[in-house]
């Protein structure tokens, strides 16, 4: 119920109010306005409808202020004098615009005459206006100083759904005062387009920018005769207008840019934690790239590279290594025990082939599908791939650094010991063979 | 004598194709008109595209503020850029959705001007650049793909640049070993790696911009000089001015397609087409993840690729590379009719391919191991 009320009803509200007030306007423009019962009844009507008027607006004011400028407002309020006089002209103001609303709610049902033009709309606006501002009065009596407090309570939480960022906790512990008064808000908002409270938009600022006009007892031929002239005007005004809102647009689109800009180009302020690990990554990254570097140098200075201890290798999982070109191969264990080392550079567009063996005892290039027989290295018939991938020659050296098994490239394994008998003996790939002996 | 009449021959093709005495306020300005008719609509994309182009242009030198084309920095730049850079995600979330969209523009801008015979003479030479011009956005797009570092860009680098050295098998003994040391002079190195990241980048930030701004000035010298091409067989009975009434309305077409674009850039990251976590990057060790992939603008190469034997598919690359830079003398005598089926017929099989490639590799190829 509380998330709903403080943020569900002012979403429908805000939206009711623009979608309705936007198409009343567009589908209905003479109805943007209240209509007037004055030639039925002029006298309460007189003084009840400008008590409430001048004393609204005072009143609106006063919110608007606190919520278009909060921290000026709350600078400005600090001041116990300024406080007690806005708070007073507040207050005043407040009880002026009961009066007007009451003495209009009073002839709105009373007077006979005006009984045929007044339907349940109006009724519901006085009331709902009455109950307001008598709340409205109640919260400046019994929580003093609002003009302070609002600001830093009350503004949040609306700017909170302005900016679709809803955050409910500034109300939910708000007196039950201030939430009715705020519920009533949204209630009055979420019934204008439907009311006569739509006539606020009909203050005239349309004179400002339409052609002047004077009304003329004209006859067809007149109107004919000046047309050429008329359009112009128009046209030329049309012009202005036109050249106006591109202006204006352009002007806006270029300080929110620049804004942007700005902020872009600065860059973020990282809290310490973002900078730690921002530069953990760095350094991460850089270590990569340097052990990818020592791997090339090592190919490059020396003759002999160990791969793996032989007990470490699986006869069905691969490990990656690199060889002396800088190609990704395998390393496994055949079904003898002895290492197997295969290129795992596919020999079609060069993917990294996939360390897993499947159970028909192949090896799965992801790119393109194609299965390489791991005993062989061919790829299946009809596969993208054409060519077997290489095995590679390997030595097997104890502890010593002796050799004491080698798989020339192509060749078999070779060795006056069995595989069993050198489990403790570690695999290397060979630069150069012809300078191995077994 | 004979020399004489042909200097003077070429002379005056020349001055057909270039009529640079238009070069003229009246002519430019006042003169240029917009045919209206059922294929007005088509007279919008070129617009388009250079909007597009505009955009990239704009979004990638605010990218380039932040990018390290460093193989350890460069996918730690772009995750900085997305993650803690005021705007940076969206800054290049436009520059990929953009990116794809000034394809799309072009592909369509490529089909209608077929369609509209807009190659005729003497428009040969903005049909031409335009040819041009769609081959530097492929190379746009291909060298731009690598730049972040992931996994699948470098994977897909490394594959599309392994394609160049197959053409190798089907040229004649002579000339096999060209294509390995085109892919390796591309590559810097043994394997994708610095050497190539910073290839990728000097073409993809300086070179092909400064070549699309020269070829892009050309084309649009070229219409400016040539004004739209009639685009249909009965000339138009109505036309507009293209300043400002045109124009006007190709501002409120880029209009629109800015809001687009902005609203794609806003809410939808180009990567959530993709199945897996693409943010990881790249490792030398690691194996190729599955299903790497080019962008969707390369499916109408790829997927036969995939599926074809090669030579068929060199074979077609050949064909189409002859038809679109041999299309003004080629379709020289045929009718509209045609090149509108024709274009058809293009535009059907590019839809399929990109939208139902994947259906149709997996009908094909998905039953096998």
């Amino acid at each position: 119920m509380g998330s709903f009320l403080w943020i569900g009803l002012p979403y429908v509200a805000i939206l009711t109010f623009v979608v309705g007030a936007l198409l009343r306007a567009r589908f209905y423009p003479l109805s943007v306005s209240s209509f007037s019962a004055q030639f039925l009844e002029s006298r309460r009507l007189r003084w009840g409808s400008a008590a409430f008027h001048w004393g609204v607006l005072t009143v609106l004011l006063g919110h608007l202020a606190a919520f278009l400028f909060p921290e000026t407002w709350q600078a400005l309020t600090a001041s116990r004098g300024f406080l007690q006089v806005v708070e007073f002209v507040g207050l005043v103001a407040a009880l002026i615009c009961l009066v007007g609303v009451g003495v209009l709610l009073v002839r709105r049902l009373t007077d006979r005459l005006l009984q045929p033009v007044t339907d349940g709309m109006d009724l519901a606006v006085l009331l709902l206006l009455l109950l307001q501002i008598l709340v409205g009065v109640l919260v400046a009596v019994h929580h003093r100083w609002g003009a302070a407090w609002a600001p830093g309570t009350l503004t949040p939480y609306l700017w909170s759904l302005l900016t679709l960022r809803p955050d409910s906790s500034f109300v939910e512990e708000m007196p039950p005062l201030v939430q009715v008064h705020l519920v009533g808000a949204w209630l009055l908002l979420l019934i204008t387009p439907f009311s006569r409270l739509m006539h606020v938009f009909s203050v005239p600022l349309g004179y400002l920018v339409r052609a002047p006009q004077r009304v003329l007892w004209a006859t067809v031929r007149f109107a004919e005769k000046r047309a050429p002239e008329l359009a112009v005007v128009e046209a030329r005004r049309e012009l202005v207008k036109g050249l106006a809102a591109v202006g204006g647009a352009v002007t806006l689109l270029s300080i929110g840019v620049a804004t942007k800009l700005f902020a872009f180009f600065r860059g973020p302020d990282l809290t310490a934690e973002e900078e730690l690990s921002l530069l953990q990554t760095r350094i991460k990254r850089l270590e990569t790239t340097r052990r990818e570097r020592e791997l090339q140098l090592e190919r490059m200075q020396k003759r002999f590279i160990p791969v793996a201890p032989l007990q470490e290798l699986s006869p069905t999982e691969g490990k990656y290594f690199i060889d002396y070109q800088m190609r990704p191969a395998l390393a496994f264990r055949d079904a003898d025990g002895w290492p197997l080392l295969i290129s795992a550079k596919c020999t079609h567009l060069g993917c990294t082939i996939s360390s897993s063996v499947d159970p028909q005892g192949r090896l799965l290039c992801p790119c393109h599908i194609s299965y390489f027989d791991l005993e062989t290295g061919r790829p299946n018939p009809g596969s993208p791939a054409k060519e077997p991938l290489p095995l590679l020659g390997w030595v097997l050296m104890n502890d010593a650094g002796e050799v004491v098994a080698r798989r020339l490239p192509g060749g078999e394994p070779e060795s006056e010991l069995s595989p069993e008998e050198l489990a403790n003996t570690t695999v290397y790939i060979v630069k150069d063979f012809e300078e191995v002996s077994a | 004598m004979n020399s004489a009449a042909s200097y003077g021959g070429i002379l005056a093709a020349l001055a057909e194709r270039l009529p640079l005495e238009k070069l003229s306020f009246r002519a430019l300005v006042e003169g240029k008109y917009v045919p209206l008719h059922r294929w007005t609509w088509a007279y919008y994309l070129g617009g388009l595209t250079l909007f597009f182009f505009a955009v990239q242009v704009a979004t990638g030198l605010l990218l380039l503020f932040y990018y390290e084309p460093t193989v350890s920095g460069a996918h730690a730049s772009v995750e900085y850029l997305t993650e803690h850079v005021t705007g940076g995600f969206l800054i290049r979330n436009l520059h990929t959705w953009s990116a794809s969209l000034m394809i799309l523009c072009l592909f369509l801008h490529l089909l209608t001007t077929f369609a509209m015979k807009a190659f005729e003479r003497p428009r040969e030479l903005t049909w031409l650049v335009g040819v041009g011009l769609l081959l530097v956005a492929f190379l746009f797009g291909f060298t731009g793909y690598l730049l972040p570092w992931h996994k699948l860009a470098v994977n897909a680098t490394k594959v599309g640049l392994q394609s160049i050295e197959q053409v190798g098998e089907l040229l004649p003994a002579a000339f096999s070993d060209w294509p390995r040391r085109i892919r390796e002079t591309l590559q810097g190195e043994a394997a994708v790696g610095q050497a190539t990241l910073s290839r990728f980048y000097s073409l993809h930030v300086v070179v092909l911009p400064l070549v699309s701004f020269l070829l892009i000035g050309i084309h649009l010298l070229g219409v400016q000089l040539h004004g739209l091409s009639p685009g249909v067989d009965e000339p138009a009975k109505k036309q507009i001015r293209f300043f400002p009434f045109f124009l006007l309305h190709d501002f409120r077409v880029w209009g629109a397609a800015f809001f687009i674009v902005f609203v794609l850039g806003l809410c939808l990251p180009f990567e959530s087409f993709y199945s897996y976590p693409l943010f990881e990057p790249y490792d030398p060790l690691g194996s190729t993840p599955d299903g790497i992939k080019p962008e969707w603008y390369f499916y109408f190469l790829y997927y036969p690729l995939e599926l074809l034997p090669f030579w068929v598919v060199q074979l077609g690359v050949i064909f189409l590379l002859i038809t679109l830079l041999g299309a003004p003398w080629i379709f020289r005598g045929a009718s509209r009719r045609t090149l509108r089926a024709t274009a058809w017929a293009a535009f059907v099989y590019l839809f399929v391919i990109t939208v139902f490639g994947g259906w149709i590799y997996e009908l094909f190829r998905g039953g096998e191991g």
